[in-house]
């Protein structure tokens, strides 16, 4: 049995839905395929109740069980009419891929993947045909060469899709995901880098406990507009003072040293190498920003140790 | 200096600041650590809250629109000596090793790569994978501006 010719068929009609005009095409034989066709499915099961509802199939079903030749329904004629060449291009570009062997695949892989639930041939061929129907409720796919056009292995690559998008942009988030191609080396980068962050926070906050006793807090009531006026909601990536800026969790070569000493505040900042800084990375120059400014600012004020401002939420 | 005519130049005024949400954050997990800091330094003897379970939970408190922010929250407030991302370091050796192992197996290792995901994600393990991708991303760079936040407070005190 034909199914793909059937596929194609349905398809078109679904895409172009002209089909009277897509019948004068095929011809007064090709017409009659069609209806063998028509019959010959929907004898065979109930799923196929939208099969009837085509306008131009109306009920009157032979109970033929001839199989359509493959080749005689679709001798296109050349046709005058260009709003059809579309869909003839359509069909003719499938035909010289080698007709047999793309259904034969189509037929063999669907035959394997839906012999599982499935009882019969025919109803396995049924089931695909239908499938194929209903698609125009859904996102339409055209189903690529060798592959199963079930609802399953559908469902199944528009997941794979979804997935790969999101890997995507974590790329963008992970740096040094561009080098790496593949899944699995881009999700171990991403492992890794999630790893070496958690590690540093633990890192830092042991530190934290170290010195915790000797910190000094006090906690400033400055005004919220002291505070935000430091930010800027767009990095500005002149800022030549944030040109070698690495950010801190890359590999530690670039790192900003605040160190306070009696009255004075040295701010060294220390990069091995400058870099284009990714877009992200403007917003963590802010927080930095914010500190070095801050850190001038008490130098004009205070001088003394270094008194930390938190910021106040109004 | 340089530096402070190049400061001078560049103070700018924010008319939204927040809407900016890396500002945001680092504003809410500052003023969440500093006094929690401050808190513990003070009870020194009833102090069953370490150092890291503050930073967690300021971690957590900053970034209350995502879900991970829930599961990390939950595993904070039912254990006392909370052990969330301590655990994934002793992880971390293996999982830095068996790649090695398993290069040659693509199709299986990204199923096991996935799985090394889930745990390190709090709350991981209960989301879906195009969920959990999409919260990993998130969880990213919270975590990198907790590190700026906190090396800022470290280098500060020093």
């Amino acid at each position: 049995m034909d199914l793909s010719v059937l596929d194609r068929l349905k398809w078109l009609q679904q895409q172009q839905m002209v089909s009277p005009e897509f019948l004068q095409i095929l011809g007064s034989d090709g017409r009659e395929e069609l209806k063998r066709v028509e019959s010959y499915l929907g004898n065979n099961n109930d799923e196929l109740q939208s099969f009837r509802h085509f306008p131009e199939f109306g009920p009157d079903y032979d109970t033929t069980d001839g199989c359509i030749s493959r080749t005689s329904s679709f001798q296109m004629e050349p046709v005058k009419n260009s709003g059809h060449n579309r869909a003839i291009s359509l069909q003719n570009k499938r035909k010289p891929e080698g007709k047999t062997e793309k259904r034969e695949k189509k037929k063999i892989k669907a035959e394997d993947e839906t012999e599982s639930s499935m009882k019969g041939k025919t109803n396995m061929s049924n089931t695909e045909t239908s499938s194929e129907i209903q698609k125009p409720d859904y996102i339409h796919v055209r189903a690529r060469r060798g592959e199963a056009t079930d609802r399953h292995s559908l469902a199944e690559r528009a997941r794979r899709e979804k997935i790969s998008k999101k890997m995507k942009c974590l790329q963008d988030i992970v740096p040094g995901c561009n080098k790496v191609t593949g899944k699995a080396g881009m999700l171990d980068e991403i492992i890794n880098y999630v790893q070496s962050l958690q590690q540093q926070v633990e890192f830092l906050s042991m530190k934290l406990s170290v010195i915790n006793p000797e910190l000094e807090c006090h906690i400033d009531d400055l005004s919220a507009k002291q505070f935000q006026a430091y930010f800027t909601a767009e990095a500005d990536s002149k800022q030549s003072i944030m040109a070698d800026f690495r950010s801190f969790p890359l590999h530690q070569q670039g790192s900003i040293d605040y160190s306070v000493m009696n009255g004075t505040v040295i701010i060294s900042l220390c990069s091995n190498k400058s870099f284009i800084i990714p877009k992200f990375l403007l917003l963590v120059r802010e927080v930095t920003y914010f500190f070095f400014l801050f850190c001038r600012k008490i130098r004009h004020h205070q001088a003394g140790k270094l008194t930390h401002n938190v910021f106040t939420t109004a | 200096m340089e530096r402070q005519i190049i400061n001078k130049k560049k103070r700018v005024f924010s008319l939204e600041p927040n809407k900016n949400p890396s500002a945001v954050f680092t504003r809410k997990y500052t003023s969440h650590l500093v006094p929690a800091l401050k808190k513990l330094n003070m009870n020194k003897n009833s102090s069953k809250q370490t150092v890291k379970h503050e930073v967690d939970m300021a971690l957590a408190l900053s970034a209350q629109e995502f879900p991970w922010s829930r599961f990390l929250l939950q595993k904070l407030s039912s254990s006392s000596n909370p052990t969330t991302t301590t655990s994934s370091s002793s992880d971390g050796i293996r999982i830095l090793e068996r790649p090695d192992k398993e290069g040659g197996n693509e199709e299986g290792g990204i199923e096991e790569r996935l799985r090394e995901l889930k745990k390190l994600l709090p709350g991981g393990e209960e989301m879906n994978v195009e969920e959990m991708l999409s919260e990993i991303g998130n969880y990213i760079k919270c975590l990198e501006l907790q590190t700026i936040a906190l090396k800022s407070i470290v280098q500060d005190s020093t």
